[in-house]
């Protein structure tokens, strides 16, 4: 490895130089990365547009000094910031050139102060800073390089970036834990990716490894929990999107405070950043014109503006999403009860969750309009239950979707359907092969009754516990376990391998363990999967595979 | 005659290269610091005992313009047509590294460079029926045309237990789909237009297996079968076994799973690859 004990500004300038063309290779994943319905998307590119204009000004720097070289890519950073993520880019970029004024070079405490100061420059550009983002991967980065102190041997330059790389890269993977929208959209923060990527770049360079690396590209960091695709698409969030409004205002004495503060009322995601002299608005307005008019009026001249219609970025964001569906742009609507049910389903694959059982089923209006929303022209419907099938399938005379029902009668069904989907199948194939494996399974339901009563020979109390395989009442006990025991002895168990068991809402989880270790000794040749359920009602749902 | 030329990745056994008259170039594995030419210098079961038990993931680098060149400047001494089949350039810059040795190449040869746009035993099957047929004295031309048309029959499909290595390896693309799940599953996944792509998943180990037998099974017409497993090799003999009433056993390639895709699936892979008849 290379050993650089100090850099100046033209190696400040090449490092970055190398970083931008790393950050450009895998600016279409980074775009990828934005989570729905995050409008102004494209935080790749962005990202690298902002770098380029801040190498461009690099050039121009009037000599090799650290200070002044990073003094100008500061502005070019600024001038050309694109996006939300650009513009905080920017402020970093600030950052980093104020710790880094009044050096001729840079040793390794400098950079520590420089990426102290960029982590506190990034986070004062927002008025609302949100965690999970690229500024918490600043804020970690320059806690892990003042950590360490670099005083010991061995350390130099390239050792620092190294951990810089490392600390963004694990700050980026804890993103999803975060931010509950990424978690949700099983993604990391694409901003934050977006700054591991060029501190990668920039250490690569110093490294002297790019070489190694040119025909390789950036590593998109996974999410170091469970990844999920979106659980509950809410038509709430359904609001105009307006015009992603950006522009730069040159004038003299620029109070950036009072700007916020006129420009509050006008829009969203307001970002104010600059100087005295050279201020970069960016905003989501209904009004664009009257941000335009304010600045003009009151501020000085205006310079790179920009007003993009993002309802149109929206519908762009929306064909981009359907690359991440499952397969052959076939989306897949699950009617679920139950917390837990939910989180296995959306673990499976399911594009949208529409809340519904046995006790409250959902409505046709209710199921149309997830299916609206899956981002898929082709969708699959798995009701899993007998008396949601029905509604499920009127949905289809409803939609200019192409919308078909597998009609799965409880939640085991639904699982195994799910479990058999073909990414290289089509629609029908697909419908046949989850059709078909409906009939793999049986479905066991434990339930409490709801009030007595004498059904075909029973004689049943009030919360006495009951067993339905497939939807017939095949046993009654006093407890739980003797029911499930009951049930279990009267099905068919030799052919299968996997038996899940899904505990529902009123059962402790020791509970459930402790049926589960009795069912797995008196049928040792089963694989028992113990699964938190949540559901409603039923106190279990055990699938027989 | 024309001269075949291939990558360890297509997991060819040396036997089996031997035999039908095909270049080999290993591609590098990386612990850490220590770099190792894939068969030659490690052999797979200590690299999938080195995955299983070490931290750090290896990694897999493309052999170097030079490593193909050295080839092919050995073969110019017997021929003066070379067909070069690497596997996808969407894995590995395997394909770039051979265009590129063109160039570094002296005296009248003529060398072509196809990207199979896939790996493992379906690069390997490719490779066989274009090995015949130049041994049966094909001109390069025809090997070419050959290799094209062989691309789009030849069908590798693996079964494995973990997305684990998949995760930590950062490389999901498709298969993100089948990652998180709170459910016990076993992935099974494809080559499809040159990058790794999910096919489904089963709920035990058992029917990951029977979904390889079927897969094959669906073939009505099979030139060139292979299977092949990383740590497993009564499993795959076991399969073989049973792949014996689809297909004269004998005639099944063994083989095992290159390091490049035991870095994506780790050590409990079984795969199977099918170059269907024309």
């Amino acid at each position: 490895m290379r050993q650089v004990d100090s850099i100046g500004g033209r190696d400040l300038r090449d490092m970055f130089a190398a970083a931008t063309g790393w950050l450009e290779k895998s600016a279409p994943e980074i775009d990828a990365l934005n989570v729905f319905p995050v409008p102004d998307g494209d935080t790749g590119t962005n990202m690298m547009l902002t770098m380029r204009s801040c190498i461009e000004e690099a050039y121009r720097a009037p000599d090799n000094s650290v200070s002044a070289v990073a003094d100008y890519m500061a502005r070019g950073a600024l001038i050309g910031a694109r996006g939300n993520s650009g513009v905080i880019l920017s402020q970093f970029w600030r950052g980093l050139a104020k710790g880094m004024a009044h050096k001729d070079t840079l040793d390794l405490s400098d950079l520590v102060l420089a990426f102290k100061e960029a982590a506190i420059m990034a986070r004062n550009g927002l008025t609302n800073p949100v965690e999970g983002t690229i500024i918490t991967v600043a804020s970690d980065i320059a806690a892990a390089v003042s950590e360490n102190g670099y005083s010991g041997q061995g350390q130099n330059v390239v050792t620092l970036m190294k951990d810089v790389v490392s600390a963004a890269g694990a700050s980026v993977a804890r993103t999803p834990s975060l931010l509950p929208v990424l978690r949700e959209a099983g993604v990391v923060d694409a901003g934050g990716q977006g700054l591991y990527t060029i501190m990668e770049g920039a250490m690569r360079h110093l490294a002297g490894e790019m070489k190694e690396y040119e025909f390789k590209k950036p590593q998109i960091i996974v999410g170091d929990i469970l990844t999920r695709l979106p659980k509950t698409l809410s038509v709430a969030d359904e609001e105009a999107y307006g015009y992603c409004t950006e522009l730069v205002i040159v004038g003299k004495g620029l109070d950036q405070k009072k700007i916020r503060k006129r420009l509050e009322k006008k829009g969203q995601s307001l970002i104010v950043v600059g100087d005295d002299e050279r201020v970069r608005i960016h905003i989501h307005s209904l009004d664009p014109g009257s941000v335009i008019h304010y600045a003009t009026a009151h501020l000085g001249t205006l310079h790179q503006v920009s007003i993009r219609n993002m309802d149109e970025q929206h519908l762009d964001f929306m064909e981009m999403q359907k690359e991440r569906l499952p397969a052959g742009d076939i989306g897949i609507v699950a009617v679920v009860a139950g917390d837990g049910l939910a989180d296995v389903f959306t673990s499976l694959g399911v594009s949208a969750i529409v809340t519904g059982g046995q006790t409250m089923n959902p409505s046709t209006k209710d199921i149309l309009q997830a299916v609206e929303h899956v981002a898929s022209d082709n969708i699959i419907i798995l009701p899993n239950n007998k008396n949601i099938v029905a509604t499920a399938e009127q949905v289809q005379t409803l939609t200019n979707k192409r919308v078909a029902v597998i009609p799965t009668k409880a939640v085991p069904q639904g699982v195994a359907a799910l479990l058999a989907f073909d990414y290289e199948a089509n629609f029908d194939s697909n419908l046949e092969l989850m059709t078909r494996a409906i009939g793999q399974v049986k479905s066991i339901e434990i339930v409490r009754a709801s009030r007595a009563a004498k059904i075909g020979g029973w004689e049943i109390k009030k919360k006495q516990p009951m067993g339905f395989v497939d939807g017939d009442l095949v046993a009654v006990a006093d407890k739980l376990d003797e029911v499930l025991f009951k049930v279990l002895s009267l099905v068919e168990t030799g052919q299968a391998s996997v038996l899940p068991i899904y505990y529902g809402e009123g059962i402790e989880q020791e509970e459930a363990e402790r049926v589960s270790a009795a069912v797995r000794e008196q049928y040792p040749h089963l694989e028992v999967e113990v699964v938190r359920g949540g559901q409603p009602h039923y106190s279990y749902l055990v699938s027989v595979e | 005659m024309l001269k075949i030329v291939t990558d360890s990745l297509s997991d060819i056994t040396s036997g089996l290269a031997g035999e039908l008259g095909i270049s080999v170039v290993p591609v590098y594995v990386r612990f850490g610091e220590k770099v190792y030419r894939d068969r030659v210098e490690i052999t797979t079961e200590e690299f999938y005992r080195r995955l299983t038990h070490e931290a750090t993931l290896p990694t897999t680098t493309q052999p170097t313009p030079s490593d193909f060149a050295e080839v092919y400047n050995k073969l110019a001494k017997e021929t003066n047509e070379i067909l070069v089949v690497t596997l996808s350039s969407k894995l590995s810059g395997t394909y770039q590294s051979a265009v590129h040795a063109k160039e570094m190449v002296e005296g009248d040869v003529r060398i072509e460079v196809i990207d199979s746009q896939t790996v493992v035993m379906g690069l390997g099957v490719i490779v066989i029926s274009v090995a015949r047929a130049a041994q049966a004295g094909a001109s390069l031309e025809e090997a070419v045309a050959l290799v094209h048309g062989a691309k789009p029959r030849s069908h590798a499909i693996m079964s494995f237990d973990t997305l684990k290595y998949l995760a930590k390896g950062g490389r999901i693309g498709r298969a993100q789909g089948l990652l998180g799940s709170m459910l016990s599953v076993k992935p099974i996944l494809t080559i499809k237009d040159g990058e790794i792509s999910p096919v489904t998943r089963v709920r035990s180990r058992a029917a990951g297996i029977d979904y390889l037998y079927n897969f094959v099974a669906g073939f009505p017409r099979i030139e060139e079968l292979a299977v092949e497993h990383a740590t497993t090799p009564d499993e795959a003999a076991a399969l073989v076994e049973r792949l014996g009433a689809l297909y004269p056993k004998e005639k099944i390639h063994p083989a095992n799973v290159s390091p490049v895709i035991g870095t994506y699936v780790g050590p409990h892979v079984l795969s199977v690859s099918v170059l269907a008849a024309p």
